[in-house]
């Protein structure tokens, strides 16, 4: 069963008035093309500044029914497990109620359930298997536009499934962003910390993220879409291109991809390709592209990652593919993928610096460390990636124990103060009060995969003593997580190796 | 394909027949990658194949380009089945069920 539009609008309605403390509705600026009004839905625990965001969209393809009812279902998920303290079950898979506090304490979550109502409102009274927007298209009777063409990367370059007529399913429109129904979302993106976003489409069970247009290489920089010629309606001109992506980020997503599809896959065992959106088929001018392209194009924007999910599998007719009788337990898979997505989008670091520091300098710091040097190579890349693995059950632990909260903060303060500073070494007091943290925390996981991350950590911090910030962040870019420690080069190192005799 | 009638009656509902369809080469080996060519309306398919839904006169486009378009079935145009659209009592009722038990503003 599926919810209609006002049904859609009125239980978000209904959250914003019975629970005020936890959700926010709002309407965006512009009203469909048939003057339905577009809402907003904010989901927070708390109060305070803005956060981190992420933003899931819904139902821009309008025939593709099941992921608006999912994502306001998701909503009402998050919120009833928080305020119940009880963990939320999805099949086989358990999000403990300490991480869904957490994502709820940590994260703005901005949901737009139905970005496309006119086209939801037409599939569901007019034409099933409808795809675009309810545009009235000069010159011709054919009606509509794309909203996953009509965004403002690589617009209007014919490439793969994107047109130029306003009569195919895949029109991109008149100009980028010529509809009021993407402006919304633009001026989401514009107005608030956006970190992460999901488009949630259906079908073929697939986690996407950029490219769409071209396959990916990450080795050559100065071959992007900024410079690449766009030919307005036909394809890319230059034969063989690929699209950079650096390292790091093809590494994030790859990242990101493997939870989610471990999430969905933990509910009954659907298995979700995460893989370039170029892997379903070329486009241009698709909402993940467009999203994770914003601050390649304009170097004043945050990035944010971009995903698309496709909900669901192919069924015996594209009809039941599109909008199945039941779409329950897609509809579980999909949330399950969705919390994985929220979970991954939380930062540790700035979570810290948000509860104990006034300014952002700290964290500021240190996210330098991370982007412009350890994700410069492999090996820097693989401890991103371990921390990255570790974060959000490190924090669940810290939220639960004050002290080691705030010693973990501490060491996030000296970390930041010794990144700006290439003289001052680690002394064997910072050292063991990092050892001691993570020790801690390593008691307080039972993952074995977890623990292993922390005694990587564990034992590249003891081989530290003596190094300046400058040493220690060569070292984790030389040395992968679980290489051979590099030697010690403090006292305290030589005391305990003559110990061992 | 741009002159191909897609056209819509006075209440927006498409005119004609369509189809959900398989794409191939066909005896003339003619290349699949220029499907797109033709902007129709591709759907994923899990083996690889290129599914498209496709109307009467599209259908004639892709075999006097030589393509062999096996027809899988008809799609009717026409609403969603009623019976799979929730009723405002029941969607009410969903959301007053999973929010049972925890007080509202109103009521504080």
């Amino acid at each position: 069963m599926y919810r209609t539009v006002a049904q859609l609008d009125s239980q978000m309605q209904s959250l914003a008035t019975w629970f005020p403390g936890f959700f926010t509705r709002m309407q965006l600026p512009e009203a469909s093309v048939q003057g339905r009004p577009v809402y907003a839905l904010r989901l927070r625990a708390g109060t305070g500044p803005e956060r981190r965001g992420v933003l899931l969209v819904g139902g821009t393809h309008a025939r593709e029914l099941m992921n608006p009812d999912a994502i306001i279902e998701l909503a009402v998920d998050l919120f009833v497990s928080y305020t119940n303290n009880r963990d939320l079950v999805y099949g086989g898979k358990t999000w403990p109620a300490a991480d869904i506090k957490l994502i709820l304490d940590a994260l703005d979550i901005w949901m737009v359930p139905c970005a496309n109502p006119d086209g939801r409102a037409h599939v569901m009274t007019v034409d099933d298997m409808w795809r675009k927007n309810r545009a009235t298209n000069a010159g011709t009777t054919c009606m509509g536009v794309d909203l996953n063409r009509n965004a403002d990367f690589m617009w209007g370059v014919a490439e793969g499934q994107t047109s130029c007529s306003p009569c195919a399913d895949v029109y991109a429109g008149t100009s980028a962003f010529s509809e009021p129904e993407g402006r919304n979302v633009k001026h989401l993106l514009d107005t608030h910390r956006i970190a992460t976003f999901v488009d949630v489409h259906s079908f073929s069970e697939l986690i996407l993220w950029p490219w769409g247009h071209a396959p990916t290489q990450t080795t050559d920089p100065k071959k992007n879409f900024t410079t690449l010629p766009k030919p307005k309606c036909k394809p890319i001109q230059v034969a063989g291109y690929q699209e950079y992506l650096p390292p790091r980020d093809l590494q994030r997503f790859q990242t990101v991809g493997a939870r989610i599809r471990d999430a969905i896959a933990a509910v009954r065992g659907r298995t979700y390709t995460s893989e370039p959106g170029i892997g379903l088929y070329a486009t241009t001018g698709t909402w993940s592209d467009y999203v994770y392209s914003r601050h390649i194009a304009s170097s004043a924007l945050e990035k944010t990652y971009g995903f698309t999910f496709e909900t669901g599998p192919q069924a015996a007719t594209v009809e039941d593919s599109f909008h199945p009788a039941d779409p329950t337990l897609i509809k579980r898979d999909a949330k399950s993928g969705m919390v994985a997505l929220l979970q991954q989008s939380i930062c540790a670091i700035e979570l810290i610096g948000a509860q104990f520091f006034r300014a952002q300098t700290e964290v500021t710091a240190l996210q330098k460390v991370r982007d412009k040097l350890l994700s410069t190579t492999d090996a820097g890349r693989e401890w991103i990636a371990l921390f990255e693995r570790i974060e959000a059950p490190a924090v669940v632990a810290m939220l639960g124990d004050r002290e080691l909260l705030s010693e973990t903060a501490e060491l996030v303060k000296r970390a930041s103060a010794l990144s700006k500073d290439d003289t001052t070494k680690l002394t064997d007091e910072e050292v063991d009060a990092g050892l001691k943290v993570v020790r801690r925390l390593r008691s307080r996981v039972e993952d074995a995969g977890l623990r292993k991350d922390l005694r990587a950590i564990e034992v590249q911090l003891d081989g530290l003593r003596g190094a300046a910030m400058s040493k220690a962040v060569e070292k984790l870019m030389t040395t992968a997580p679980g290489a051979k420690a590099p030697a010690r080069t403090g006292s305290r190192a030589k005391g305990k190796a003559s110990a061992g005799r | 394909m741009a002159n191909r009638s897609k056209g819509a009656d006075a209440l927006g509902k498409p005119e004609g027949e369509r189809f959900e369809a398989t794409v191939h080469p066909g005896v003339r080996e003619a290349a699949l990658s220029r499907v797109a060519d033709l902007d129709l309306d591709r759907i994923p398919d899990a083996h690889g194949d290129v599914r498209v839904i496709i109307t009467a006169d599209e259908l004639g486009e892709l075999v006097r380009r030589g393509y062999e378009v096996r027809v899988v079935r008809t799609v009717p145009i026409a609403p969603l089945d009623p019976e799979r659209i929730q009723s405002d009592d029941d969607a009410a009722r969903w959301l007053e069920d999973r929010i049972a038990g925890i007080p509202r503003e109103e009521e504080r």
